[in-house]
Order: C-alpha cells, then structure tokens, then sequence
C-alpha cells in the first residue's frame, strides 16, 4: 500500500469519499484521489470562511475578523483547493490517456509544498498577516513598517506563498511535461488512449507550458526578496525586486495567466470529456481542428490581456498598452465563442447522455461563459473605471473559481469510478448540480449587481446601503453549502461496481 | 442612452445581460433537447453547421467591435485629450489618509486630479452621492510620474472619496468628501 493510499484510509470523513482498492493501477489512482481528498478539506474551510464575510458584517464582529477571513478563504480557494483539484484530475487523466506513472517524487513534492505552503500561509494569516489574497505589494512590508504584524509573521507567511507558488510554477508543469514527453509508457495504466494531437491533452500541455512560462519571473523576484529577509542577500542586491512597480507587474502576470491556464485546461477538459458521453457513441468532437484553433485563439490573446489589471493606472500604464489590454481580453472572446460553438455543434450531432458528471461539467461550462461576459465588460476601458475596485471584480475573481471548480467537480464524477472502483450516488448528484447551478447563477447575479451599485470590494467595514447585496450573498451562499454537502454525499453513499 | 451605457454601473450589467441571455436561451435549449427529448443524433446536413459557425463568429465580431467602438470617446484618456484649460487638483493618500490640495470643486468645471501614494497601494475613487462609482485611481507608489484623471462634474453634492485598493487593518477608514458647488 502506498503513502497516498494510507493517508486516506486514515482520515475520518474526507478519506471515506476516496476510499481506495488495492491494485495495479494505484500507480495512476492514489495521489490523485489523495489530492482530491486533501483539496476538499481546505475547499469545506474556506466555504465556511466565505459565508462568515458578510456574517461578520450583520454581527458587527469587527473588520480585523473580516480581513483574516478574505485573506483565508481567498488563499484556500485559489490555491490548496482548486489549482490542487485541476492537478489531481490532470495528472491522473494524463496517466490513464498515455499510460505513464501519476506518482513519483515529484508528484509527493507538489503535494507537500502545495498543502505545507497553505498551512503556513494559514498560521501566518491567524498571526495578523491580513493582505488579502492579491499580494498588494508593498503592503506586506509596509505592514511591518507600521505595526500591522511582525517581521517572522511576514516572513512565515512569504515562506508559504514561495512553497505554494514553486509547487505551481514549477513542479505540477515538470511533472505534466516529463508524463507527456519523456517518461516509459505502461501498456497496463493506458486506460484510453489519447494522442498529444488531441484538444483535450493539448489544452493541458499548453496550460503547465503558460504557468512555467509567466510564473518564472515571478519566482525570481519573490525569491530574491525572500532570501534578503533570510539575511542571505543584503538590500543593494534585490533592490530591484523591492520595486512596487516591478513586483505588481510580474504579480499580475503571472495571477492573470494563471486563470487563463486555468481555463484552457478546463476547457481542454471539456473538450475530452463530452465525446465519451455522446448518445451515438461517437466519441469525437464535431470539430478537432475548430476546437484547436479555439485553444490557440485563447492562449495568445490572454497572455498580453493582463493590461487590463492595470487600466486605471494612466500615464504609468500608458493608454496604447491599455487600449492592447482591452482588444485582447475581447479578442480571448473569439475563443469562446469558437469553443461554444463547438461544443453545442458536438451535442446537436451526436446527443448527449445526460450524466452527473456531464451535466455538472456543462452546468460549469455556462457558469463559466457567464463569468467570462463579466470578465470582457470590465476588461473595457471605459467601464472599468466604473467597476474596478468594486465587488464586480472581487465577484468576478470568485465566480470564475466556482466555475473551474465546477467543471472539475463534473470530471471527478466522471473519474471517479476508475479512480475507487465504486459508482456516484446518482440522486444527489442530480440534486447537488440542481441546487449548486441556481445558487451560483443567484450569487453571480447578486456580485455585479452590487458592483454596478457601487459596493466596494474588500472593505471590512459595510455601509447600509450594502446590506441588502449581504442578505442575498448569505442566502446563496447557504445555497451553495448545501449543494456541496450533497456533493460530498454523493460521493461517501456511492456504491461498489459490479462485475 | 449611450451615455448611460457607458458612465454607470448599471449600463455596464445591461449590456452584460444583453450577452448573457441569448447564450442561456441557446445553451439550455439544445442541451434540454438533446439530452432530455430527443437524444437521437441530428439530422442536419454538413453546410447548416457550417453556415450557422460562420453566421456566429460573424456576430460575435461585429458585437464586440460595436461595443468597443463605441465606448472610445468614453475612455479617460480621450476625455482628458479633448479638455481645455482645467482646475488642478493635487491628491496624496497614505495609510490610512488622502491629502487633497482643493475639496470644493464646482458643477461644470473641468478638474484634473492628480494622484500619487506615499506608502503602499491604494486608490482614489470618487462615488457619486447615489452611491455609483465615478472612478477610481489605483496609486503605486514609488512611481515618477502622478497618475491622471480629467473629470468634469454635472451635479451639486457631497461625493465621497474612497480608497478601494485593500491597504492594510484599517484600509475601511480611508475616505473622506468632495463638495461639489451649482454654479
Ligand atoms: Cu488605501
């Protein structure tokens, strides 16, 4: 039996969703359904976190509550829950398409750097370090500067974000690309064959390489300026890195495409799910080359669309670059509208056998066309005075998590019976996607509304005006409680394939 | 219309809706038909898809286009290119403060706010006393130039000055008022 595989027979609860048997294809299934497991214990920390933010506001609990919570819920979020949640379902669908190893040192290292980086960033939060999850810089210093939290709590919490960020960065997109180019294949872990030609793997090659890619910089400077505060380089040598502006700008290249990866790999995921769900048994898209051409319509426009972080910033961000931001958010629309085409193209010709996991993959696919309309409107100069800063954006930012998340929660179904040999509770999946798709469109909608209203983000102290965008924002909330609470019992009632 | 389009909020959610609905009505249509209805495989023949992706792109492109074109002449840098002679108005923030050269400002009259930060991030908004943001301004500091704005106010009031860049504990404090006289 494996680490991995004894991790989770002994923990309580979480471990009984992903209760493993011993066989041969382990090799594929157990750090994946380890992952799976660990990132929804940090997914049902951080749910909990985000329904107390405008808790805390109707009790009047104080904004230093509020401030730990938003920096909480955002990190666990992000980070040790969905991107750990795309890497479980990536690795093991690479394993089982090319029939290469999903363990290994590098695998057991991205865990560790991933869940010890969140539990260090987390003691760090509970010392004071209140930033929120969008580093401001230099707002961690300047908080030393002026009393807000100490210098080991700073230095706690940077030593987290850099093991987090490394696990990201760099060992999640070494090990995707050693499975897809160099490692031997095993002929028994080939589950269903799939070329790098197809959009599905393409998306995920094609997510590590943007991740590796933008992500490196920012490793440079992060780490230039963690080893001074380690005493190991003196101030005159990361001067530079020190820079708000230099900072903030690797920051938000790399945070921007990090969604963006995010999204090509989902989308990637979509792209291999739905032809084996298709009434005719066709098992292919409408279209491999529209779907392609899609994939690399999103990849080139959103690389340079992180401009548009930065609209509101005029002259130091002069207004060419502005008005390039803004053609290119709109330009990754292209690719959208290219990818639903496909997709509607794929269930017109084929029919669709409506799943679990393809409805809540589709559910998640609409959640996230309806965020992306969100993300283009803002991404639009004019408007984006108007609604940066407001909970439009901090909405935004959130819904497009939910959305990723949902279409990985769609291919776990999907998985989940290779991965556990058991089968899905399938009434309350039905139930959960009913009561997760209408909770997300009443939380989306409650977000911008408020937004174009005028409520501003991450203020921890609410007005009474805003109040009432709280009351819907517990309401659908509690809705999206209860729909993951079914998720997580369609999973623990499922039961034992039978041969 | 089109200036309500672009100035507030709530344009912004209109033409949002604009896009979404259709896609909804679409999306949820085909899938219902072909998952729950009828999942047989479609008969349509190969030039039906082919015409209805070209007539979709072509949408798409010509909706965005519009869209962008027509939100130019509100973009601030333009504004800003076709004002005249403006009031200046210079605007330091710090945590948690703003220091404003001039806080009474008169209906009509073209002001040029000019921001920097002192310390960290943070913003200079401006909301409208219904509550809608006019603007806002995000300060990097260290930056050698000031970052810019042209406005021109068309209604007395107290507007409220806000920073919504999260700043620190007491990031919510960072507010004060403009008084903006009829002339
Ligand atoms: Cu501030």
């Amino acid at each position: 039996m494996s680490v991995a595989h004894r991790i989770i027979e002994n923990t309580p609860f979480f471990g009984s969703m992903f209760r493993l048997e011993d066989n041969e294809l382990n090799p594929i299934n157990a750090w994946p359904a380890l992952m799976s497991m660990t990132c929804f214990i940090w997914f049902t920390i951080a749910v909990i976190l985000g329904w107390t933010m405008p808790a805390i506001q109707f009790l009047d609990l104080g904004s230093n509550w509020y401030y730990q919570n938003i920096t909480l819920h955002g990190a666990a979020m992000a980070f040790p829950f969905a991107f750990q949640l795309m890497v479980a379902m990536s690795i093991h669908r690479a394993g089982g398409c090319l029939g290469k190893r999903a363990d290994g040192p590098l695998v057991a290292l991205f865990y560790i750097f991933m869940n010890v980086g969140g539990l260090l960033l987390t003691l760090a939060v509970l010392a004071g370090f209140h930033v929120t999850y969008t580093v401001m810089f230099p707002l961690p210093v300047v908080g030393v500067q002026t009393g807000q939290w100490d210098m080991w709590v700073l230095i706690l919490g940077f030593t987290g974000i850099a093991l987090v960020l490394i696990s990201m960065i760099l060992l999640y997109p070494i090990q995707i690309l050693k499975m897809a180019f160099f490692d031997e294949k095993d002929e028994n872990l080939q589950l269903a064959e799939r070329s790098l030609n197809d959009p599905g793997m393409m998306g995920m090659v094609m997510g590590v390489l943007v991740l590796l890619v933008v992500g490196t910089p920012l490793l440079m400077v992060a780490g230039s300026l963690l080893l001074h505060l380690y005493g190991i380089l003196p101030a005159s040598m990361i001067g530079w890195a020190a820079k708000p502006v230099v900072f903030e700008f690797v920051f938000y290249i790399f945070a921007h495409n990090l969604m963006e990866a995010m999204a090509l790999m989902v989308i990637g995921a979509v792209y291999a799910t739905l032809p084996l769900c298709l009434a005719d048994g066709a098992r292919k898209l409408y279209s491999d080359r529209i779907a392609q051409l899609a994939l690399w319509i999103l990849l080139v426009t959103s690389l340079t669309s992180f401009f548009h972080h930065f609209f509101t910033m005029y002259p130091a961000l002069p207004s060419t670059f502005a008005y390039h931001g803004n053609f290119m958010s709109y330009a990754t629309a292209m690719g959208a509208a290219l990818t639903i085409f496909t997709i509607l193209a794929t269930i017109w010709k084929h029919g669709i056998v409506a799943s679990p996991a393809l409805m809540l993959m589709l559910g998640g696919f609409v959640m996230y066309i309806l965020d992306g309309v969100s993300a283009i409107v803002i991404s639009n100069v004019a408007w984006n005075f108007k609604l940066h800063g407001t909970v439009w954006a901090g909405g935004h930012a959130m819904v497009v998590l939910i959305a990723i998340s949902a279409i990985w929660m769609g291919m776990l179904y999907y998985h989940y019976p290779l991965m556990t040999n058991r089968i899905i509770n399938d009434n309350l999946a039905r139930k959960c996607i009913k009561y997760f798709f209408l909770a997300y469109i009443g939380l989306f909608y409650t977000f911008m509304a408020a937004g174009a209203a005028g409520m501003p983000r991450r203020n921890g102290a609410w007005e009474s005006d805003w109040f009432i965008w709280g009351a819907l924002m517990l309401v659908f909330g509690a809705g999206l409680i209860y729909a993951f609470y079914l998720y997580f019992m369609s999973l623990t009632k499922s039961r034992a394939l039978e041969f | 219309m089109i200036d309500f389009i672009y100035t507030t909020g709530w344009g912004a959610f209109i033409v949002m809706l604009m896009f979404q609905i259709p896609f909804l009505i679409v999306f949820f249509s085909i899938v219902n038909k072909k998952a729950f209805v009828d999942s047989t495989p479609g008969k349509t023949e190969a030039s039906k898809y082919s015409s209805t992706k070209w007539a979709w792109v072509g949408l798409t492109i010509i909706a965005f286009i519009v869209v962008n074109v027509a939100s130019i002449q509100y973009m601030p840098t333009v504004i800003e290119a076709g004002t005249g002679n403006a009031k200046e108005v210079t605007v330091e923030a710090r945590s948690w403060a703003f220091d404003i050269s001039d806080t009474n400002l008169r209906v009509g009259e073209p002001v040029r706010f000019s921001a920097t930060s002192a310390d960290t991030m943070h913003s200079f908004a401006i909301i409208h006393p219904d509550g809608q943001q006019i603007f806002t301004m995000m300060l990097m500091p260290g930056l050698e130039t000031a970052n810019t704005l042209v406005h021109t106010f068309t209604e007395p009031g107290e507007y409220i000055v806000r920073c919504l860049e999260y700043c620190g504990i007491a990031h919510h404090t960072m507010k004060t008022t403009l008084t903006v006289a009829s002339n």
